[in-house]
Parts: C-alpha cells; sequence; structure tokens
C-alpha cells in the first residue's frame, strides 16, 4: 500500500511540495518505483509534478 | 477543408492552470495590478476562472537568476501565485507571450488539467511509520540517603584498610 491510495489522492499537484518531498531522495532525484511503491499510472504523475515544482523552484533539481 | 479543421482546433475549450513566480523586488501593493494583467489576458480570450491562489512569498529551493539590463539579479525568494481557468487553446500562445513580455515575472508555467480540485487533503505525511508495540518506562533512581560519618569512624576505616 503507497501513499496515495492509503489517502486516496486521486491527482497529483505540483504545488503540494510536502507530498512530493516523499518522493524525492536526500539529493533531490526523484526515487524509484521499488522504493515509493506506486503504481505504473501514479509514478508518471507524481515525476510530472516534481519536474513542474522544480521548475517553479519549489523543489531543488540537485541537494548538495 | 484544412481551414475548416484548423478553425475547429482553435475553438476548442480546455482547462489550463498557470503557475508564476514574481520578483521579490517588487512592491506588495503592484502584486494587484500584475495579477490583473494575466487576469486580462485570459479574460481577452473569454476565458473563465476557476481558482486562484494569491501571490505569497515563498522561499525558493534554488536560486534563480534572472537578466536585467547588463547584469544579472538573483533571487532565493519570490511571490509565488497560480491560477485554473478554461479558455480557448489560443490562450496559452499569449499567455506565454505576456509573461515573457513581463519583467517583473521570473518564472511561469503553463499546463492543461482537470476540473477538480487537485490538492491533497491530507497533512503532516510519513512515509516510514514508526511501529511501537512496548512501551518505553522509565524507572526514577532511587537516591541513597547519605549519612554524615564521623572523623573517627573515617580514621578506623582506613586504618582497617592499610593494616590489611
Amino acid at each position: 500500500m503507497n501513499i496515495l491510495t492509503q489517502n486516496d489522492i486521486q491527482y497529483v499537484d505540483y504545488k503540494d511540495v510536502d507530498l512530493l518531498k516523499q518522493f524525492i531522495n536526500p539529493h533531490g532525484r526523484v526515487m524509484s518505483r521499488s522504493k515509493t511503491s506506486l503504481t505504473a499510472k501514479q509514478q508518471r504523475a507524481v515525476e510530472i509534478a516534481i519536474k513542474r515544482a522544480r521548475l517553479i523552484g519549489l523543489l531543488p533539481f540537485v541537494q548538495k | 477543408m484544412k481551414e475548416e479543421k484548423k478553425e475547429d482546433r482553435e475553438q476548442v475549450v480546455r482547462i489550463y492552470e498557470a503557475g508564476y513566480l514574481i520578483a521579490p523586488t517588487v512592491k506588495e501593493e503592484d502584486l494587484e495590478s500584475i495579477v490583473g494583467g494575466i487576469r486580462n489576458t485570459i479574460e481577452k480570450v473569454g476565458g473563465v476562472f476557476i481558482a486562484e491562489g494569491a501571490p505569497a512569498m515563498t522561499r525558493l529551493s534554488y536560486v534563480i537568476e534572472v537578466r536585467e539590463g547588463s547584469g544579472t539579479a538573483e533571487h532565493d525568494r519570490a511571490y509565488f501565485g497560480w491560477i485554473k481557468f478554461e479558455a480557448e487553446t489560443a490562450v496559452v500562445g499569449m499567455l506565454e507571450a505576456s509573461f515573457k513580455r513581463s519583467a517583473d515575472i521570473i518564472r511561469h508555467l503553463v499546463f492543461r488539467t482537470v476540473r477538480e480540485d487537485t490538492r491533497a487533503k491530507i497533512k503532516a505525511l510519513s512515509l516510514r511509520e514508526v511501529k511501537r508495540t512496548d512501551t518505553i518506562r522509565t524507572v526514577p533512581r532511587k537516591i541513597e540517603e547519605s549519612v554524615p560519618v564521623s572523623e573517627e569512624d573515617l580514621d578506623k576505616a582506613l586504618t582497617d584498610l592499610t593494616t590489611e
């Protein structure tokens, strides 16, 4: 059971930074599906949201 | 035939969301006019607003460099705002052009979305839940009461120790 299914989240929004932070590692990279345990569809939605959040400066591209 | 198809495509109404970052150098009282400009661009094409997030000062995850005249300006915070609307597809080009023209908007983002509220309804998430079956109990330390020892007893004890 993953976070999205557990909390019945249908859409992943790029503004939900706290939610998206659950899916990035300390370096700021997107975690793999084996770690997130998301479905393929959910993983794609999370990836897109993270990339949007990065572009607008809400999430880092890389974290030192 | 081709022209008809083109016309049909232009009249399609879709739901979009636009996110933008306004430079922190802008005064708070001027924010409304910038947002008003964005709203006007959408209204020009007959757009209808669905939801909106007023620009609020946000700390950025990385420093954004912006060209300003001959040099560059670095921003580590900015006013972040967003607007969700329904409009014809032509609005995207117009909106992006207006964002690029505006010197106060340092970053922007326009994409297709859905009418429903996409924000997650939960707060304080944790990936790894800590499950503790047994509770830790603290036992108060017993304080031994100190009995005053006379010097004679102390000397006696010392001599007993040394003679052995």
